[in-house]
């Protein structure tokens, strides 16, 4: 999921110039379970903005229930077909979602302004309802095979791929007391799986070719198609 | 041939300094650091960005130390540099005549005083240590011939004291196999947990040179333990520090660090002296401990 925190209120009221019509758009999928974004967030943004003078014409979070904002088709249907006059009146829009969901709704309006009401912060995992954490940094290059499931690149500060260095300290990172090193969690867990010459193997340097934005997903019949500046490698899920 | 590297081939134990460069522009104090140490160490490391401080860089300060006759042990780390710059550094450091280097991953930004810069990392320790082992060997790290090759003397870094000290010896074979030929160890205060790293690094036939860092007083170690990576000085030390009176602790500070010379100097082949901004002290403590 795309972790979202809403920016402070004072940073989005500035953004509007006097007068401005503005509809806000939340998300039903991850915004809303991140509450930055979801139908209640949306609706006290409304209400604060309108409190602080913004002229606030309307609002929505495009349903079905938890479908994503990021989802163009469905985005653009709602907004012409349920919200059509609103939208139309807009002189822009307010969005209370991830930078993905940001941008389908500059796709599915008329490309005019577009202010971001979130900081999308990390893709993670819902440990809880009210806990999320980061585990994967979307580098496009997988290597938790070697090391027990756990991610070198997010959960070593350095993101090395030959860890430790060495300034960890009661198995802590050195940037921060409290926060587990990487590599002795991953050590840890190699020896408990009984997989611990993993880390006796050398591991090359990162393709960060594969980790440039932005990049691309095509999809085709029983295949996808990866594309980024490090080329583009097409995959059979069959055969 | 770097003299670091003759005197570890003959069995010589060695000594070697170190001299952190200063915010600014005016080298003087840093190389009457570095001439102190002249005719009582075999090379003298340069730090590169220490704890991510902002500083002049050791390429220059090894450059000028070349200069002057001494000889540097450049140090390099993988916090700011890509693996371009990275092997262009130590192409340029080369022809500066510059041969010993210390290949080190490097403190994190958020430890030094631009904690919003961005880490680079693109290599690491070991990476970067195979990739100088490429280019003595004629090639870049993509494959392509170089017209001409250096010939590094490459060193590493090894933290004997760490706990658990398993995934350090995992490193410190995965780095000789990518060409390091000599460690220098993070600060040693317990000969004891030394020895026995010794005893099982014995079998990789590489030189180790034990760090010893001059302690200024408990406040400094107490500081140290919490804020510079890899250190880690125990209580017993910290308690013999405070139970000195502020005017022997100058004479405090050589005597712990002369004993826990002597205790280490049959376990390896050389130590790596860190004063820390008392250099002065440091022909001093090589003298007490017989190393001269």
């Amino acid at each position: 999921m795309h972790a979202t925190i809403q920016k402070s209120i004072d940073e989005i009221a500035g953004y509007f110039k006097p007068g401005e019509k503005v509809f806000i758009v939340g998300c039903d999928n991850c915004a809303a379970k991140c509450h930055s974004g979801g139908i209640p967030e949306t609706e006290e943004m409304a209400n604060r903005l309108k409190h602080k003078g913004v002229n606030v014409i309307g609002w929505c979070v495009p349903q079905p229930k938890g479908i994503s904002l990021c989802k163009l088709s469905n985005t653009k249907k709602v907004l012409e077909e349920e919200y059509g006059e609103q939208v139309k009146a807009a002189d822009s829009f307010l969005v209370l979602a991830c930078g993905q969901g940001f941008h389908t709704v500059m796709d599915a309006t008329d490309g005019g302004m577009v202010h971001p009401g979130c900081d999308t912060i990390f893709g993670g995992e819902t440990v809880t309802d009210n806990f999320i954490t980061e585990y994967c940094s979307l580098c496009g290059e997988c290597v938790v095979e070697y090391t027990g499931g756990l991610c070198p690149v997010t959960l070593c500060a350095k993101s090395l791929l030959n860890g430790p260095c060495g300034g960890a300290k009661d198995g802590k990172c050195e940037v921060d007391r409290d926060r587990d090193c990487g590599w002795q969690l991953i050590y840890d867990r190699l020896k408990a799986l009984g997989r611990l010459q993993e880390m006796d193997i050398y591991r090359e340097p990162k393709n960060n070719s594969r980790w440039s934005r932005p990049r691309s997903l095509t999809i085709g019949d029983w295949e996808a198609t990866f594309k980024s500046l490090g080329g583009e490698s097409k995959i059979s899920s069959r055969g | 041939m770097s003299r670091l590297k003759e005197a570890l081939k003959s069995g010589k134990f060695v000594v070697t300094g170190e001299i952190g460069p200063p915010k600014g522009v005016k080298l003087d104090q840093c190389l009457h650091d570095a001439d102190l140490l002249r005719d009582h160490v075999t090379a003298i490391n340069v730090t590169d960005l220490q704890s991510a401080v902002l500083r002049i860089g050791s390429l220059a300060v090894s450059s000028r130390l070349i200069e002057r006759g001494l000889e540097p042990v450049f140090q390099l780390t993988c916090r700011d540099r890509n693996r371009l710059a990275l092997q262009s550094d130590l192409l340029s450091a080369w022809t500066l005549g510059i041969e010993n280097v210390l290949c080190l991953t490097g403190d994190h930004p958020v430890l030094g005083d631009h904690t919003e810069a961005k880490p680079v990392y693109d290599l690491d320790s070991v990476q970067l240590l195979k990739g100088a082992s490429t280019l003595n060997q004629g090639r870049d790290m993509a494959g392509h011939d170089l017209d001409s090759n250096p010939d590094f003397f490459l060193g590493a870094v090894v933290t004997p004291a760490a706990e658990p000290l398993e995934p350090q010896i995992i490193k410190m074979k995965k780095k000789i196999d990518a060409g390091a030929m000599f460690f220098q160890t993070q600060a040693i205060y317990e000969p004891e947990k030394f020895e026995s790293f010794m005893k099982q690094v014995q079998g990789f036939k590489v030189p180790v040179i034990a760090g010893i860092v001059v302690l200024k007083g408990a406040a400094m170690a107490k500081f140290m333990n919490a804020n510079v990576a890899g250190i880690s000085v125990p209580d017993s030390i910290i308690k013999e520090m405070e139970d000195t009176k502020k005017e022997d602790r100058k004479k405090k500070a050589v005597e712990i660090t002369v004993r826990i010379i002597k205790q280490v100097q049959p376990l390896c082949q050389g130590v790596h002296i860190m004063p820390l901004g008392w250099d002065e002290l440091v022909p001093e403590i090589i003298s007490e401990a017989g190393l001269s």
